[in-house]
């Protein structure tokens, strides 16, 4: 036990492996931001498209939006990643956090896409023919009418898909990148079996802290959204 | 004066797939009448109500509102003239009740704020339910809700309203409030066709019945007349069994 505090005093006295952790760190939350962004924007169009009245203009459309979507959901997402670094951006040079991005991007889209689709189709069918009734174009009973009554049904999974993301990124170590996971094992290597320890847990640390916050601020959301649903009035 | 004809509608035909749901519908309406729509359920008398104002699109067959042929492109002009009240209401959720019901008239442009609130907060006075002004639905019971969508589709003005079982979700209590609501409008000489199963209402408020079976028109008359000398085998099998 004495080694194991000593373990954790030489971790936050040691400035070369706080520095690792903390770039690990950032390297992981670059790629899960941007990727969720990638994920969020692409998966709205594909889950618009997806939900799109059917016509003969989106017949290919909504083709390849399915194909793309059984596609991804289909196969390991460690896979995806090996095809986007050793076959598609397979450049000498090229930026790895680049490639990185994009593969949980075009990963996170597709399940994104099934978020957004699922919570657009949940909204009673009643309010679009309200919308409908009255007159109002297919724009505005989106904007005003599904839209914001979807977003209520699509947060709680958006949560948790955006900290699906930031975990999965842990295998960016698979192909060499210096994520915080890679960091944990990089300081505990060299020593003994029991000098992971301490690095693994503090990077798990940081992943629950991260996640706890995100949590945290979607609850929060939530709540703010779910306002009109309550049966009292204000 | 003569009446106008509000709409005339020729061989209306609606199929789901396979499922031939209205099999040629020939319908005239004029200003001022108050037609209930009866028939066993599955006949297609909420479907027919449903394709005057294109909530479904009609699968063949020919309408004219005012006059106009509706098509897939004038409907939705149309619509302002022809209010819909539903069976669930269909309040919108995420709004509360004084932007459900000035959202038509702000978002086509045919009042201005200040007019709209003030129209919205006159009919809330009117049927008593002025302090729900900013309620959301949801704090709503189901009386409150129909007696509201009514007062919605009212805020348009229309020349036609659409009562599709506006009865059916309520309790005893609230069908009352809103059976009287419909009666007032009925007063007022509104145009209005309904789908109920209320036969003493039906009874009362109509100007004709019009008795649809298996998506067919097959016999239509006077209330009077319909409900004591029904002329089919069918109506009077039917009148048999819900009187």
């Amino acid at each position: 036990m004495n080694d194991f505090f000593s373990k954790i005093a030489e971790l936050f006295s040691t400035p070369e492996y706080i520095d690792s952790l903390l770039h690990g760190f950032l390297l992981t939350m670059q790629i899960a931001y941007f990727a969720i962004l990638i994920g969020v924007a692409l998966g709205t169009i594909i889950a618009l498209i997806d939900t799109a009245k059917p016509s003969k203009w989106l017949t290919i459309p909504k083709f390849i939006c399915t194909v793309y979507t059984t596609v991804i959901r289909g196969t390991p997402m460690a896979l995806q990643l090996f095809i986007m670094f050793f076959v598609i951006f397979a450049v000498k040079g090229f930026p790895s956090i680049i490639t990185a991005i994009i593969a949980f991007g075009l990963n996170s889209a597709a399940y994104t896409a099934e978020v957004i689709r699922s919570g657009i189709q949940s909204v009673d069918i009643g309010q679009k023919e309200a919308g409908m009734a009255l007159g109002l174009s297919n724009f505005t009973i989106f904007t005003k009418i599904i839209a914001p009554q979807a977003i209520k049904n699509i947060i709680p999974a958006l949560g948790n898909e955006i900290i699906t993301v930031i975990k999965e990124t842990a295998i960016v170590s698979m192909v060499g990148m210096y994520d915080l996971n890679m960091a944990a094992k990089d300081i505990g290597s060299g020593q003994n079996m029991a000098s992971y320890i301490v690095p693994m847990f503090v990077a798990a640390l940081f992943y629950l802290a991260t996640i706890y916050l995100i949590t945290f601020i979607v609850r929060r959301i939530e709540e703010s959204l779910r306002k009109s649903d309550l049966r009292t009035e204000e | 004066m003569d009446k106008n004809t509000e709409l005339v509608i020729k061989d209306l035909r609606k199929s789901f797939g396979k499922n031939k749901v209205l099999n040629g519908i020939n319908f005239k309406l004029t200003e001022g009448e108050r037609v209930v729509i009866l028939g066993p359920s599955g006949s297609g008398k909420s479907t027919f109500l449903r394709c005057i104002n294109w909530m479904e699109e009609p699968t063949s067959g020919e309408m004219r509102f005012d006059g106009e042929l509706v098509t897939a492109k004038n409907i939705r002009k149309m619509r302002r003239d022809i209010g819909m009240v539903f069976q669930h209401f269909n309040l919108i959720s995420n709004m509360t009740v004084m932007e459900n019901l000035t959202l038509a008239p702000l978002k086509l442009k045919v009042m201005k704020k200040d007019e709209a609130e003030k129209r919205a907060r006159e009919l809330l006075k009117h049927i008593g339910l002025s302090e729900k002004e900013n309620a959301y639905p949801a704090s709503l019971s189901g009386g409150q809700k129909q007696r509201i969508a009514i007062i919605r589709a009212m805020m348009m003005s229309p020349e036609v309203l659409l009562f599709d079982e506006p009865t059916s979700a309520l309790d005893p209590e609230s069908i009352g409030d809103v059976l009287s609501l419909i009666r007032e409008l009925a007063d007022r000489g509104m145009t209005i066709m309904i789908v109920t199963h209320e036969m003493s209402f039906a009874k009362e408020i109509a100007t004709r019945i019009v008795f649809i079976d298996k998506g067919k028109i097959i016999e239509e008359g006077k209330p009077n007349e319909f409900f004591a000398h029904p002329k089919t085998p069918r109506v009077q099998e039917f009148l048999e069994k819900v009187l």
